[in-house]
């Protein structure tokens, strides 16, 4: 987030606090990605998810005043979503598998990867544990290093790492046993490369 | 050893024995009063007052000291264990069952019990018979047995009594001026 | 097509919109909600809230409604401990005026007494 665009969200949140409902308009256009995504992969259901995002934002038009910058607004907004979604997964039964709506809208989004790959792993990132799932998408959606997604999710650095190892550990087995075909017939062959924020341990 | 069986038999036995003693020799001086049946049934007025220590604990918090009668009545009621009163009022002059008071005042019986006032009024046609306890010099329990030709009382007041406070109460809440100095 | 988890990983978890209408079902969600009373707390708590309004509700009636009897017990106590101090200052006084009446008939009956 540059400097100018984090002036411009703290702008829209002070005017929407103020009470001007097209800032606060502005504000959901700008982050409904983010909670969406996230809450749709924690919960794979695309209704529900949506049901959830609006769910975060009616909270935030309550908790607005509350909220200090651009960073704690992010930071807030994935807090909120993973937790809505981690407490509607422990209410509610488990939506065990994306459903063949799901995946061929989110394979559109895809076109230039391999789609039956990125399918499988939407699927199995779907089988997670949920905690386990909420430190993958952190990870590899939301772009955080290991100490943020930490403080977002209130563990300690340890358990987030051991978790993304485990996770990133099942995920590959997972793919290597289905042996995921990529778009030219061959199975993709699939290997741990270290991140931009340095690789998990 | 000894020393300790001893001091335990005393322990065990003697107390409880002394106070047992201790509590026989204080002396009831509430009355046991009786049922008076067949009088209420014909009273066109009765009165039944039963005001025991904690009643009376009680009646005394809703007393206002600031007041000078509620003060004067929350000093005489101080020393106080109990007050019973039992009186009716007839339509027309009643003849009041002899033995029930006869029974009543066998209970009065020296040495606990004194008769101060026993009094036959032929202008007014009245009995008065006052009882005091004393103990130890000290008056701890009254009896009042008062039969009029329409009307029959019994007061028990059970404590330590001061006659000159219920004086001071005299012309509040009702109570007639008792005129007790003229008695001097 | 990259082979790496990481990367396969990143573009298989990359951000999706809800549609151009998802901010307009939002804004109309908070105007329904700002029409109708605030619930803030999930159902359970609301439960669990309520239950607690009653027994707080029940409790204050109880400690009411002792108090009202304490009251009334004593107020009663006072009545009845004034009719009987009012009983026995007119018995004890009946007593000092047949004492006195007797009296003054000895006086007149034995003037030389």
């Amino acid at each position: 987030m540059t400097e100018a665009d984090a002036c411009a969200t703290e702008d829209l949140l002070s005017r929407a606090v103020g009470g001007e409902s097209a800032a606060f308009t502005a504000l959901v256009r700008k982050h409904q990605r983010l909670v969406y995504s996230l809450a749709l992969r924690m919960l794979s259901d695309r209704h529900k998810a949506e049901d959830l995002a609006q769910d975060v934002f009616l909270q935030l038009h309550r908790s607005a005043a509350s909220i200090e910058s651009a960073a704690h607004l992010l930071f807030w907004l994935r807090r909120v979503t993973i937790n809505r979604a981690i407490d509607r997964l422990r209410r509610e039964p488990r939506y065990e598998d994306v459903s063949l709506e799901e995946g061929l809208l989110l394979v559109s989004d895809a076109c230039d990867e391999d789609p039956l790959l990125q399918r499988r792993l939407r699927e199995l990132v779907g089988r997670l544990p949920a905690a386990h799932r909420a430190v993958v998408l952190l990870r590899y959606q939301e772009d955080l290093d290991p100490a943020e997604i930490a403080r977002t999710l209130s563990m300690s650095i340890n358990t987030v790492k051991s978790h993304l190892k485990r996770s990133l550990a099942i995920l590959r087995e997972q793919v290597g046993n289905t042996a995921a075909m990529g778009p030219d017939g061959t199975a993709s062959r699939l290997e741990h490369a270290p991140t931009k924020h340095g690789s998990v341990t | 050893m000894r020393a300790f069986v001893r001091r335990l038999t005393f322990a065990c036995i003697l107390l409880p024995a002394m106070l047992a003693a201790a509590l026989a020799a204080a002396p009831d001086v509430r009355v046991k009063m009786p049922n008076f049946g067949s009088l209420a049934e014909k009273a066109s007025d009765s009165v039944n007052i039963t005001l025991d220590s904690a009643l009376l604990s009680i009646a005394a918090g809703f007393l206002d000291s600031s007041k000078p009668e509620d003060a004067a009545a929350k000093e005489l009621i101080a020393g106080l264990k109990g007050i019973y009163v039992k009186s009716y009022t007839f339509d027309k002059d009643y003849a009041y069952p002899s033995a029930d008071v006869d029974m009543l005042k066998k209970q009065l019986s020296a040495p606990l019990w004194q008769r101060l006032v026993g009094v036959r009024s032929r202008k007014e046609q009245a009995n008065v018979d006052i009882y005091m306890a004393i103990d130890q010099g000290s008056a701890n329990g009254l009896v009042i047995i008062a039969s009029e030709p329409r009307q029959f009382t019994i007061v028990n007041i059970v404590g330590s009594i001061d006659l000159q406070k219920l004086h001071r109460l005299e012309g509040k809440f009702g109570i007639p001026r008792l005129q007790l100095e003229e008695k001097k | 097509m990259s082979n790496n988890l990481d990367d396969q990983l990143r573009s298989a978890l990359r951000a999706v919109d809800p549609g151009d209408e998802f901010a307009a079902r939002v804004m109309a969600r908070i105007a329904n909600e700002s029409m109708r009373p605030r619930r803030s707390m999930p159902a359970g708590y609301q439960w669990l809230s309520a239950a607690l309004v009653a027994a707080v509700v029940f409790g204050a009636l109880i400690a009411h409604d002792r108090q009202v009897r304490r009251e009334q017990q004593g107020l009663e106590a006072r009545r009845q401990l004034i009719e009987a101090l009012r009983v026995t200052g007119e018995k004890l006084d009946l007593a000092y005026r047949v004492v006195n009446d007797e009296a003054h008939a000895a006086t007149r009956e034995n003037p030389g007494a």
